[in-house]
């Protein structure tokens, strides 16, 4: 089942490389953008850094981290989720979804992995080269159970993004248009360039537990920068399984919805 | 031989929300919408046997969609049964789906930068054909469909009816044994409604396929459907042979004659209902059974150049079926 399913994402993922490669002035806008976007995020870090030593008490160099990993998820989000996801809301709209539905493969699978935007590897690469300048600025002696903390946390934070942006499209089976979800997705997702704890009290809590923004790129990088893990990390886990969780759910009843509302 | 597709008793209503015209109107249904429920299939019956092509008729909105799409398992009916190919379509199993297929003639799949050929490699792995199979089943679409030159091309530079080719190849890689067609010829000229048409014909005797096809061109249904089921707001009004449904609905025949010099109005009208009059051409609709003896006196009592007798055309029929309902 499973190498079956990969066969297919990799048969989706070539087309998608084909598809990019038709439009090759896409390489250069894309990696201008990236280039661009991360210059305005360093230089508004640098403007902060110059009236302060610390922010929300991250020095530079930890808050360049996180804003390295912001850089990298999004990269990463950009590249392998949204694609697919915004592609759900236009399809149901069009009527094309039906199209999906036919194939012999779990919806939510065709839903989640078969659009990608392949130019959106600038972000991932320019995201882990900031980590990786600002990790070694920092002189942290990463140990090999630190690595694979991180990563696991990193994991756990794309996860979560995944459940959000996934139960944000889901609502396409009763709304029909939802192209605002997106923007809602990007106001919260927007406040991970920063350390979680320069929001105050009642964004905190909402960026933990109802739009686990802090789950993405903060957790993560107290890891990895060598910071007091906050309990926060024990949770993270326990957070991401819970939402993928009710997010397929969720799914599943909009597509139940669908299948048995729709003409 | 048990049937390919049996529907019993199927129905299927939904919700439609109630939009009026006008900006207050508007504004108010955002907040309290009101709802009608639509009977798209109404308490529908009957089989389709392996190797069949049945001809689906009717109305716009006469449910005719809603029914294939009950069929291939995108909508859940209401109440009523249904098996396919002995599967239960909406609960939507692997095997049921990799035997079936639907294509509708306004919804693509194609990549639309890429030449068809990618869509279909994408196909081969989602539906897990080995390199033979799938080579096998290209050839043979490629023959009957002369795939030849369009499968290379970007799919946006193709036109309607090859990119309506393409899509049908694209739908049928993985030899369903049983097709939902919807609208296949919809938009295309005439030329390319026939090829489509001759497609589903050969494609049919070469793999023994059944297909249920939808369309509102009557050449469709007339060159491909020996049996039609034509429904009419959601109900079956009548399943059987094409020209069952011209005896039982149309039993005329339209005589034209072409004279050699002009008549009387009413000298033809004697005769039957006059459908069509020119100076030198008339065109006189009578009961099937005295055509015979009515061409005859025709001929003896009118200076008749020339004379053809035919059956109605469909449209007409189809006219009849619905008119009839009505009144």
């Amino acid at each position: 089942m499973i190498g079956r399913l990969a066969r297919i994402a990799g048969a989706y993922f070539r087309s998608a490389l084909q598809e990019e490669f038709a439009y090759r002035g896409d390489l250069f806008g894309n990696v201008i953008r990236s280039v661009l976007n991360l210059g305005t995020a360093i230089g508004g870090v640098a403007v902060i850094f110059s009236h302060t030593e610390t922010l929300g008490g991250w020095t530079l160099g930890q808050t360049l981290s996180l804003l390295g990993i912001f850089v990298f998820v999004n990269g990463f989000v950009a590249m392998f989720m949204s694609p697919s996801l915004n592609r759900v809301v236009e399809e149901v709209r069009e009527g094309t979804f039906d199209c999906v539905l036919m194939k012999p493969v779990p919806a939510l699978f065709l839903a989640s992995a078969r659009r990608f935007a392949v130019w959106h590897v600038s972000d991932i690469v320019l995201g882990a080269i900031v980590l990786g300048v600002a990790l070694a600025g920092l002189d942290v002696r990463a140990s090999g159970w630190g690595v694979l903390l991180f990563v696991a946390l990193l994991a756990c934070g794309v996860a979560i993004v995944y459940a959000i942006w996934l139960a944000l499209t889901t609502l396409v089976f009763w709304f029909v248009r939802v192209a605002n979800v997106t923007m809602i997705f990007n106001l919260f997702f927007q406040t991970g360039r920063y350390p979680i704890e320069v929001y105050p009290f009642w964004l905190r809590q909402l960026l933990t537990f109802v739009f686990p923004v802090a789950f993405v790129t903060t957790v993560p990088a107290q890891a990895v920068t060598g910071r007091d893990p906050s309990w926060l990390v024990w949770i993270a886990p326990v957070i991401a399984v819970v939402a993928v969780l009710a997010a397929t759910r969720f799914w599943r009843f909009g597509l139940s919805r669908y299948t048995s509302a729709s003409s | 031989m048990s049937a390919d597709i049996r529907v019993r008793n199927l129905v299927k209503h939904y919700q439609v929300a109630d939009r009026e015209g006008g900006l207050r109107k508007s504004l108010r249904s955002v907040v309290r919408r009101r709802h009608r429920s639509v009977r798209a299939v109404d308490d529908i019956t009957f089989n389709v046997q392996p190797g069949e092509i049945v001809g689906f008729l009717g109305p716009n909105g006469a449910g005719k969609t809603t029914a294939l799409k009950l069929l291939s398992g995108l909508l859940h009916p209401t109440d009523g049964e249904a098996t396919v190919l002995g599967f239960i379509p909406w609960e939507r199993r692997r095997e049921f789906l990799s035997q079936i297929t639907l294509i509708m003639g306004q919804r693509q799949q194609l990549y639309w930068d890429l030449p068809a050929l990618d869509t279909f490699l994408v196909n081969k792995a989602v539906f897990g054909l080995r390199d033979a199979d799938y080579q096998e089943s290209l050839g043979l679409l490629v023959d009957l469909l002369d795939l030849d030159e369009i499968l290379t091309k970007p799919v946006r530079q193709l036109s309607l009816g090859e990119r309506m080719k393409a899509e049908l190849a694209a739908g049928l890689l993985h030899r369903p044994r049983v097709l939902f067609l919807d609208e296949p010829t919809i938009g295309l000229d005439v030329t390319m409604q026939q090829r489509i048409r001759d497609f589903v014909t050969r494609y049919n005797a070469t793999t023994g396929a059944t297909i249920l096809l939808t369309s509102h061109y009557m050449a469709d249904v007339n060159a491909l459907a020996e049996r039609v089921v034509v429904i009419d707001h959601g109900k079956l009004l009548y399943d059987g042979p094409l020209s069952g449904l011209i005896d039982r609905y149309a039993p005329h025949k339209t005589i034209t004659l072409r004279l050699e010099r002009p008549v009387e109005r009413r000298d033809v009208a004697a005769f039957g209902e006059v459908v069509e009059a020119d100076d030198l051409q008339v065109s006189v609709r009578t009961d099937k059974a005295q055509a015979a003896s009515v061409t005859a006196r025709m001929l003896a009592e009118l200076p008749v150049a020339d004379l053809s007798v035919e059956d109605p055309p469909l449209e007409y029929v189809i006219d009849q079926v619905f008119h009839r309902r009505e009144s």
